[in-house]
């Protein structure tokens, strides 16, 4: 991957200063070139909990990594990094301390997204046909679809996840706390989510997780092993 | 309240709680009529001191929902106390734990090798109950009734409608031979294990940087124990620490199983590659007697002269869990019989046993013991409301610190599930990231802090 990922960087210049002149917000661009053999190296310390594959957990406690868009994989651990997106056990992980600057975190991205995916994700408990597919379906297409894509392909460039090859439970339980506050996201997903009650949440999030993951971004087989850590 | 037959003390359960035994004995009136609530004033009046301040109420705000007691701030009661509230904002949560402060285990071994400072390991219960919204009580539990659901302590009684017991483990020195309790007293002061009380990691970490060279034994004891991989870590940052100091010095490390239990190639790298001067591992090590006066420990095999030691004797669950009347005393591990998905004692879905004094054969240690209580927690949650929660398996991430200077560790992380045809918990998938590097460094320090933020801070 040769393309530079760019981040925004919002700063707060802080001037001394004594009256109640109005801070700016200051916005840097920063372009960075990954190095994928160095986002390697770092992953070795992701992949302590989110194992080599990145596959993620059926049960909602790790997500699918693998594949994810770079820039969406890049803004939550930055989100993570700042406290917005909170999480206790990866907060330390992700502080430069441990994983180092952008150029690291760079890296790393890349690196995940060379990962291919579970070829076995897990999915919600409501298959084609049945009436909250199909409600689902309903749903996913009228709320969900506009940004995350009519397959669930997500875009890099506006930062929208792929959803394609999420965990059922993973997603669910997002979109629990962020129904509930404890996560916070784009106010357009925000709007989304409370205008939708639970069931009708549920109901897409399981019609989501029935998207087929393009072949040649799939593991050729659920028993493959990241070579780079075995 | 409602004084009935319910509120009753027990007796029987409250003469097994050890500490005020002794004094009961002496009790001139019937404990019965005068521990009921609303007894008459001159019958409470001639009890002694001590018995009269057992019998109040433990001061607390009274309780807006309701309470759950959880005994034992360690991994598990403290998730447990952060989850519950997560989980039902309306209980009224009380964690009890008799150590006036935190001090972590998991970290401590390198911490023994200056890899960090106390105040990494370190933290308070305040902050804990504060930043999570619970109260923290710190007194001893003494006894339970859980006729009338009551926990007893030495600030006094607790009523609950839930009680979580989280009581951790205690060693086992009848297991190496030694019965008598003032033998185990002698081997414990002389030569903690460094499992159970803070205390024995400060007298160990003051023996490894202090001692003069000879040999050192460290063993590994068989069964259920608390860390599988820590008894070989602790070798691995010993001998590390001698390497520093550069005394001569051998660890004997005496395995009482046939093999290294865990993390094998990884270990045995570590022992040859970088420790191949100070540490000599002898498996199938079964230790049968040990003479404190003469410095020796006796196995079927040999005897073996020391000059100084850690002795880590196999363990039980704690003994909480007889003063509650709920320990199977027949079991080698003196555990509860519990629903191995719900964790509740069987017949009573008021108590529950979490942590390494759980009955499920799961690795004890605080990872296990973290995700294992933000499960159960949910279990509880949900049957206040006469609900369920579909089980998930608890997680086992385990790091292990092999060289310092930078640090670096190996890891694992492990899942479990249930075996419907032998009716037992059996590893799930595991994967071992063994190759100990500089990255697993820094992951095992950063998985410790993401803890203790989870477990003490907003």
């Amino acid at each position: 991957m040769k393309a530079a990922i760019q981040y925004m960087l919002f700063v707060l210049l802080c001037l001394n200063i004594t009256n109640t002149q109005a801070v700016e917000k200051i916005t840097i661009k920063l372009d960075f070139i990954p190095n994928i053999e160095d986002g390697k190296t770092t992953f070795g310390v992701c992949a302590r909990c989110h194992l080599p594959e990145a596959w993620g957990n059926d049960d909602g406690t790790y997500p699918q990594l693998a594949g994810q868009h770079v820039n969406v994989l890049m803004k939550q651990l930055l989100d993570i990094r700042n406290g917005t997106r909170h999480s206790s056990l990866m907060f330390p992980f992700v502080q430069s301390r441990t994983v180092g600057g952008y150029q690291e975190l760079s890296n790393v991205v890349a690196y995940i997204s060379t990962l291919p995916m579970n070829p076995a994700h897990s999915k919600g408990p409501w298959q084609n046909e049945s009436k909250q597919y199909e409600q689902g379906k309903k749903t996913y297409q009228r709320y969900c679809a506009g940004c995350h894509g009519d397959n669930g392909e997500g875009n890099n460039e506006l930062v929208y996840p792929k959803l394609q090859g999420q965990h059922f439970q993973y997603m669910s339980q997002q979109i629990r706390r962020i129904k509930s506050g404890v996560r916070e996201v784009h106010p357009a997903m925000q709007a989304v989510v409370n205008e939708l009650d639970l069931e009708q949440l549920e109901q897409a999030i399981n019609y989501a997780s029935y998207f087929a993951v393009p072949k040649e971004d799939m593991a050729t087989s659920t028993t493959w092993r990241n070579p780079d850590f075995n | 309240m409602a004084n009935t037959d319910k509120d009753k003390l027990s007796r029987r359960h409250f003469l097994k709680a050890g500490v005020a035994a002794g004094a009961l004995s002496t009790v001139p009136v019937p404990l019965q009529a005068a521990v009921t609530e609303g007894a008459a004033r001159s019958k409470t009046d001639e009890l002694p001191f001590a018995i009269r301040k057992l019998l109040k109420k433990a001061t607390l705000p009274k309780a807006d929902g309701a309470r759950v007691v959880v005994v034992g701030g360690g991994w598990s009661g403290l998730t447990m106390a952060k989850y519950l509230k997560i989980h039902n904002p309306a209980f009224d949560v009380v964690l009890i734990d008799k150590r006036p402060e935190f001090i972590s285990f998991p970290a401590s071994n390198s911490w023994l090798a200056d890899q960090v400072d106390l105040d990494f390991l370190t933290h308070s219960y305040i902050d804990a109950a504060k930043s999570h919204n619970y109260h923290f009580l710190n007194t001893t539990v003494l006894g339970f009734d859980r006729d009338s659901k009551k926990v007893f302590t030495s600030n006094g009684y607790l009523n609950y409608d839930y009680m979580v017991l989280a009581p951790g483990i205690e060693y086992d020195y009848s297991r190496i031979g030694v019965d008598d309790p003032v033998a185990q007293m002698q081997l414990y002061n002389n030569y903690p294990g460094g499992f159970v009380n803070s205390s024995e990691l400060i007298t160990i970490k003051r023996k490894l940087n202090t001692f003069k060279g000879g040999t050192f034994i460290l063993n590994v004891p068989n069964g259920e124990y608390r860390c599988t991989a820590a008894p070989y870590e602790r070798a691995c940052m010993a001998a590390a620490i001698f390497k520093k100091r550069r005394i001569r010095a051998k660890i004997l490390l005496l395995d009482m199983n046939a093999d290294i239990r865990i993390k094998k190639q990884g270990f045995e790298k570590a022992f040859t590659s970088l420790y191949g001067d100070y540490i000599s591992y002898l498996p199938s090590s079964e230790i049968s007697q040990i003479d404190i006066d003469e410095k020796t420990v006796s196995t079927d095999f040999d005897d073996y002269s020391f000059d100084d030691a850690i002795i880590y004797p196999p363990v039980r669950a704690s003994s909480l869990l007889e003063d509650a009347g709920i320990a199977n005393m027949k079991t080698a591990q003196k555990i509860a019989n519990t629903d191995p998905y719900k964790y509740h004692v069987i017949g009573d879905e008021h108590v529950y046993v979490t942590g390494d004094s759980r009955s499920q054969p799961f690795s004890k240690g605080g990872h296990t013991a973290n995700s294992e209580a933000q499960y159960v927690a949910e279990v509880i949650a949900a049957h206040a409301l006469g609900k369920e929660v579909r089980w998930r398996s608890p997680q086992t991430m385990c790091f292990s610190a092999v060289d310092i200077n930078p640090l670096k560790a190996m890891s694992i992380i492990t899942f479990y599930k249930f075996n419907k045809q032998d009716k037992a918990f059996e590893f799930d998938r595991t994967h071992m990231m063994e190759d100990w590097n500089t990255e697993g460094g820094q992951a095992s320090l950063a998985w410790a802090e993401g803890m203790y933020r989870d477990m003490f801070y907003k």
